[in-house]
């Protein structure tokens, strides 16, 4: 078999990122690492939205290409709002471990 | 020598309005109000050189007129409008008459509102009015006619609630604004039909016109199967003519709803005789000459699609036929001297829509140019008597003003002698001319015709009874009310006296039985192929009997009113103006029937709300209990961890997807 | 090959500096290897062909959103809370779990054998800005999720700017 690039590999790499981004996002305890986890995450969707696009034909390909600069904007809006929640929280609760939230109990 | 644009037209009283705005803000402040002279000034000078562009491009109009498109409006995929004008023989005669009335209006007014503290708003809100009928006239697709057609609502609006400290101008203006709206409904629904018939590009009107002719030539069979048709276009959405006709003719419905409204015909007549609250000049810019009659320039403008519909034009023309004749009467049963005059406008509007029923669009026309004049002229003689008698609209405290005021007593006999149609006045030509086209238009051509002439009669005895009235005899006011009375100044006079004698020859543009007919070869390029599609009577009738029977009608009115008012003692005035016993029922009866709508609409309204919103509560307020008994018992699975929660969600994930690839799915 | 050999010296940074994210201690650490990361990752971006996706992830995510979040990890001074421990009993549970997860979806990915087109198209900005705004009626109408987009953005900055602010009525009156 040729040394050259395969389409599996970016998915194969798409996938251990998206793995290491959840491990991060459930197993800290801090917020900040909660928010850089589901970002790694995210990137992680677009990285594999790209692979993909680049296996179908001609004019197909381009859809793949564009859903990644809306999940970018919708990652950013999403950044936005969760670090203003984790300021309001902080500045309640003087603390940035996520056990210590636990407002919404029933 | 190259054309003016035709946007400077409106941009004139635009920019008057702005100014005068601007004026009227920023003086708001101060105690004395800005200089009258100066906002005088500007408030003639802008409808003026609107007026004079007008003429200068009518002298320069060619045969099918000017066209320009002056950017895009909407440009969205499905739906296309441009703000485009466009001048032709049609918009050119109602903008000469918007534009040179509008300015003699505003030079009376000058006088008039002298010393209002509301002197540079009233000549904005003027502004304001004709630079939205310029656009209402000049537009060039049935979506800035409508945009115009609000705007002069509005003005409408804010002009008759002008003295805004009283509550009953107020509610009279509120009542104006509420009904047009029911008529506005109408034409937007026309829009939309056409639109969904024929696409946004139809909304202009060459377009229009074109998609007509297709439709014309298409074949429209008259027993078609509509039905079918239906829902053919419901499902494959593709109209054929069997079906394009039956939707035009509602489309046609819709439209002369709004131009009921907008034109005070049954039933959405009763704002017009409450607009009088307004100032006089007002009465008799907008709702005697300019704005009312948008609705027929709307008829004519349409004229293509009304004659591919024959039963809406039957329609149209009871419609107008009960309106004269009921307005006429009820005209008969007025003291308030401008009351009389809006009944008789609202009479006249039928004259128009009868023409325009029996797809006589160019005489229709004609009555509206030669009812500008003479009613404009009649309201602005009534602005004098009550501002020279301070304030008094009461005839039966007038009297005897003839010698007092002998200018103004001319200006209203010479309109008055047009209205009633005295052989060579302008009412003459136009109302005779509706009369013989009448009688021409088929079988029912002489009933209509003798419902014509009858109100024509009518016409002549409330005209003569407002003149007998109020300048002759001897003056019934208090003693010491009679020492003020003054002949108005130079600033109204004029306007007036120029108007009168638009009321005395203006009619002479179109003489029939002289065989002048120069009016109705300038309207033949837009309405002339429109009026040829419907049949006429073919018997011909010579037109000297009409004139002599129209002639006889007025002179027979004119009669019975000075027999029955003239010699006779009217008992000096009691309490309110309006008319009591069964003339207020004749007077008020349109009012009741819109009465007995809103108390349906009411009990309809009351019904729902006490019936079938219980019903909707009951059906919210199940679902949000079952959620609410679900959420409560989901709540007890929650713990204080999320971490783990989201921990074991991951490894029921895990645990799908090995299910998953053990049973064998996925490979 | 040489696409391969920047493929793999790319594809071990970036996994690299996500493990630095998943074992630092202090989150101005972990924000920083995460650029690191998304920096390789757009490296991969325009490897594959698809430039203008790579300078939008420089610019927005390495940019902006860990600006941002570096940002809100100074102002907040949240390195006093080192003593909220790294993992706890919960992450033991979860980090097989997801190592599971990835084995098992990797295994049934390899399986499916998928392979590079050649006729593909490269995502440049001209490209991708036609496509973008193709207003044509019969177009793939992507305008519209883009206005959409720009309402989401105001709404979510409205949304952050009355959460992060200092309820002023309350705050200064309590400072009286």
């Amino acid at each position: 078999m040729e040394m050259e690039l395969q389409a599996m590999y970016v998915q194969i790499l798409a996938l251990v990122i998206f793995a290491i981004g959840i491990i991060v996002a459930v197993s800290r305890r801090n917020v900040f690492f909660v928010l850089m986890g589901v970002e790694l995450a995210l990137n992680a969707v677009n990285l594999s939205f790209v692979g993909f696009a680049k296996t179908l034909p001609a004019d197909l390909s381009i859809a793949g290409q564009i859903v990644p600069l809306f999940t970018i904007a919708v990652a950013a809006a999403e950044a936005c709002v969760g670090l203003a929640m984790v300021i309001m929280i902080f500045r309640n609760r003087e603390s940035v471990d996520s056990n210590d939230f636990s407002n919404l109990k029933g | 020598m190259t054309n003016l644009p035709l946007w400077f037209i409106p941009l004139f009283p635009l920019i008057g309005c702005i100014v005068l705005g601007a004026i009227a803000l920023i003086s708001s402040g101060s105690k004395k109000g800005p200089s009258e002279g100066f906002v005088g000034a500007l408030s003639v000078l802008f409808p003026a050189l609107a007026f004079a562009s007008v003429v200068l491009l009518s002298f320069n109009m060619p045969e099918g007129g000017i066209r320009a498109t002056l950017c895009n409006w909407i440009d969205i995929p499905m739906f296309k409008v441009d703000i485009g004008f466009l001048f032709d023989a049609l918009s050119r005669i109602m903008l000469l008459f918007v534009t040179g009335i509008g300015t003699l209006i505003a030079i009376y007014s000058i006088g008039y509102m002298h010393g209002d503290r509301g002197f540079a708003r009233f000549f904005a809100y003027i502004n304001l009015f004709l630079f939205s009928m310029i656009v209402l006239v000049l537009s060039d697709s049935l979506l800035l006619t409508f945009l115009g057609w609000e705007g002069v609502g509005l003005c409408s609006y804010l002009l008759i609630g002008f003295w805004n400290h009283d509550i009953n101008n107020c509610k009279a203006a509120n009542k104006a604004f509420i009904v047009n709206r029911v008529g506005d409904i109408g034409f937007l629904l026309g829009m939309l039909i056409l639109c969904v018939v024929g696409g946004s590009t139809i909304l202009n009107y060459d377009a229009l016109t074109s998609f007509i002719s297709s439709i014309a030539a298409g074949g429209y069979a008259e027993g078609a199967d509509v039905v079918k048709a239906f829902f053919n276009a419901l499902f494959t959405g593709t109209f054929t003519p069997d079906i394009v006709v039956p939707i035009l003719s509602i489309a046609g419905l819709c439209f002369f709803i709004g131009c009921t409204g907008k034109s005070a015909q049954i039933p959405l007549l009763t704002w017009l005789p409450d607009a009088m609250a307004g100032p006089t000049p007002v009465s008799a810019l907008i709702h005697a000459a300019t704005m009312v009659t948008s609705g027929v320039y709307l008829l004519a403008r349409l004229s293509t699609m009304f004659v591919q519909i024959p039963v809406i034009l039957d329609v149209i023309t009871w419609v107008g036929l009960l309106t004269a004749f009921w307005a006429a009467v009820a005209g008969l049963f007025q003291n308030d001297i401008k009351k009389v005059l809006a009944y008789s406008t609202v009479s006249q509007l039928g004259y128009m829509f009868m023409a325009a029923g029996v797809a006589a669009f160019d005489s229709s026309i004609f009555h509206v140019f030669t009812h500008a004049f003479f009613k404009a002229a009649l309201f602005l003689g009534a602005g004098a008597v009550i501002h020279s008698l301070a304030g008094e609209q009461d005839m039966r405290k007038m009297g005897g003003l003839l010698k007092k005021t002998p200018v103004t007593a001319c200006v209203m006999i010479f309109a008055f002698l047009a209205i009633v149609g005295f052989p060579g006045f302008a009412g003459f030509w136009s109302k005779d001319l509706i009369l013989e086209r009448l009688y021409m238009s088929g079988p029912m051509g002489p009933f209509f015709y003798v419902g014509g002439l009858l109100t024509a009669v009518i016409t002549a005895v409330y005209m003569g009874r407002l003149i007998v009235l109020t300048f002759f005899g001897s003056y019934r006011g208090s003693k010491e009310s009679e020492a003020h009375i003054h002949e108005a100044p130079a600033t109204m006079l004029i306007p007036m006296v120029v108007l009168a004698f638009g009321a005395v020859f203006a009619g002479w543009l179109w003489a029939d039985s002289m065989g002048i007919k120069y009016f109705e070869e300038m309207l033949a390029p837009v309405v002339g192929a429109a009026q040829a599609v419907l049949p006429h009577n073919a018997a011909h009738v010579n037109p000297m009997v009409f004139a002599g029977l129209g002639t006889l009608a007025a002179l027979f009115g004119m009669g019975i009113a000075w027999a029955k008012w003239g010699k006779a003692r009217i008992p000096a005035a009691k309490g309110s103006s309006a008319p009591q016993g069964k003339m207020a029922t004749w007077t008020f009866f349109w009012d009741y029937v819109h009465g007995v709508v809103v108390t349906v609409v009411d009990a309809i309204a009351w019904f729902v709300d006490n019936f079938v919103d219980k019903i909707v509560q009951f059906a919210q307020w199940l679902v949000a209990s079952i959620a609410e008994i679900l959420g409560d018992g989901v709540a007890s699975f929650q713990v204080r961890k999320v971490r783990l929660q989201i921990a074991l969600s991951l490894a029921g994930v895990v645990a799908l997807v090995i299910v998953v690839l053990l049973t064998g799915g996925l490979i | 090959m040489l696409a391969l050999i920047y493929f793999i010296i790319l594809g071990v940074i970036a996994v690299g500096s996500a493990l630095c994210v998943l074992l630092s201690k202090h989150p101005l650490y972990g924000a920083l290897s995460l650029v690191v990361s998304m920096l390789s990752l757009a490296g991969i971006y325009g490897l594959l062909g698809s430039p203008f996706i790579g300078v939008v992830q420089i610019m927005v995510y390495a940019g902006a959103i860990i600006m941002l979040l570096t940002f809100v990890i100074m102002v907040l001074n949240a390195g006093r809370d080192s003593k909220t421990p790294r993992f706890d009993k919960v992450s033991l549970f979860v980090i097989p779990a997801a190592i599971v997860l990835a084995g098992l979806v990797g295994f049934v990915m390899v399986r499916s054998g998928i392979a590079f087109d050649a006729t593909t198209l490269r995502g440049s900005v001209k490209l991708t800005s036609e496509t973008l705004f193709n207003t044509a009626q019969e177009g793939p109408g992507y305008f519209v999720l883009f206005e959409v987009i720009g309402l989401l953005l105001l709404s979510s900055m409205g949304a952050a700017v009355l959460m992060a602010k200092k309820r002023l009525g309350t705050d200064n009156e309590e400072e009286k």
